[in-house]
């Protein structure tokens, strides 16, 4: 299971390093902003009034916002732990952060319900400068990790750009995907359908020994030990805590109820 | 665990359709009509280019600007994901091939000359 994850994370990261070597030499005018899905998202408004994109935005970012609204409505958000490769990076630095410090960090449990909500916060805020103080150009890119670091500080962003990118990023190493939990807008987008997801993790109650591993594992502190069903919105079907869980037969995906 | 591979199997599947149908609704960057109305005139013909330098709305404007003077030029609408631009003209006053020499034309910025656009291909539109 890990493994074919960890297969299908290599196919997009190395894209999109190859997307970046090959815009830093000059080979491509494309990088990772050409193939994000949140451009879908910022390009509604634009299409809406002006029948137009705006920016840098094309066919390709709706129809890749498209396919990924698809994908969340069958697969909840496995979009962040399979494919993002930002998610990818980050998921490495919260394992070298555990091997480290030997433990995850976690903010106080109130405070962290707090600040999920950030990242609503900052979806609307990339969204609404966007189409209207930045008249359309996509500005959001001087703050957004993933495009300052796969474009390794390209057009758009700013000196400060960098520091706050290994900011975000580096939380990683000591609180799991501090960027996807607190601020990620495109991880905001997915939550209200990632709910419904179809494919979702159960807890078969007559085989849990309730010894509480997956809760453990989770980078997103789901209490899947209490749960029938995860249908928590954070979830990626990152599968760790199936692959943790001890019990044979505890925790299954299941597709529909099936 | 066999339903693991449906996630596999739909990103692989969505992400082919995704780019499938990139071509099925195509969307201008720009649509920038220089004469409308009575100054349009009766014949209008077109050609397509290919352009290296053109991928955004902004090098849209720029690109604009480098053909709006060009006598004839009736309009132009730009495609930043193709880098194409298809270009409206009177082909009583103008040519593909003048249009081209105005889009390629080095500017002068700060003392020194740039070259912002380069054709790789152009074809005249029925
Ligand atoms: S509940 Fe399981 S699959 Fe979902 S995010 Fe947590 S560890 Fe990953
Ligand atoms: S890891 Fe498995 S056995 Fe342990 S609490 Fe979770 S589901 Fe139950």
């Amino acid at each position: 299971m890990r493994v074919l994850r960890t297969v299908v994370q290599l196919v997009f990261l190395g894209g999109v390093i190859a997307l970046m070597i090959r815009g830093l030499t000059g080979a491509t005018p494309n990088t990772c902003e050409t193939y994000c899905p949140f451009g879908g998202m910022a390009a509604i408004f634009p299409l809406a009034k002006y029948k137009m994109y705006t920016c840098r935005l094309t066919e390709l970012n709706v129809s890749l916002m498209v396919s990924l609204v698809v994908l969340t409505i069958a697969t909840k958000k496995s979009f962040c732990s399979w494919v993002c490769p930002l998610g990818t990076v980050l998921e490495w630095l919260h394992r070298a952060g555990r091997k480290i410090f030997g433990r995850s960090f976690h903010l106080p449990t109130t405070a962290d319900r707090w600040l999920m909500n950030l990242r609503y916060v900052v979806l609307a805020a990339a969204l609404g400068l966007t189409w209207t103080i930045w008249g359309g150009d996509l500005g959001f890119r001087a703050y957004d990790p993933f495009y300052i670091l796969f474009t390794w500080g390209g057009h758009g962003t700013a000196a400060f750009s960098v520091y706050l990118a290994i900011v975000l990023i580096g939380a990683a190493l000591f609180v799991p995907f501090f960027w996807c939990r607190y601020l990620c807008p495109l991880g905001a987008t997915m939550d209200p359908l990632s709910r419904y997801g179809g494919l979702r993790i159960r807890r078969n109650a007559g085989v849990c020994t309730d010894c509480g591993a997956c809760d453990e594992i989770c980078p997103h502190r789901i209490p899947v030990s209490q749960v029938a069903e995860v249908t928590a919105r954070n979830c990626t079907n990152c599968l760790e805590c199936v692959v943790e869980c001890p019990e044979k037969g505890a925790l299954e995906l299941s597709c529909y109820g099936k | 665990m066999k339903k693991v591979i449906i996630i596999p199997i739909a990103i692989a599947i969505l992400t082919v359709v995704a780019f499938a149908t990139v071509n099925t609704y195509r969307v201008p960057t720009l649509d920038f009509p220089f004469l409308t109305g009575e100054d349009r005139p009766e014949t209008v013909a077109a050609v397509e280019y290919v352009v290296e330098g053109l991928k955004c709305r902004g090098t849209s404007m720029g690109f604009a600007r480098m053909i709006a003077q060009t006598p004839g030029v009736v309009g132009v609408t730009t495609y930043a994901r193709t880098h194409s631009a298809i270009v409206e003209y009177d082909p009583a006053l103008t040519d593909p091939d003048v249009i081209r020499e105005a889009f390629m034309a080095p500017v002068e910025r700060d003392g020194q000359m740039y070259q912002f656009f380069r054709s790789l291909s152009q074809r005249e539109l029925d």
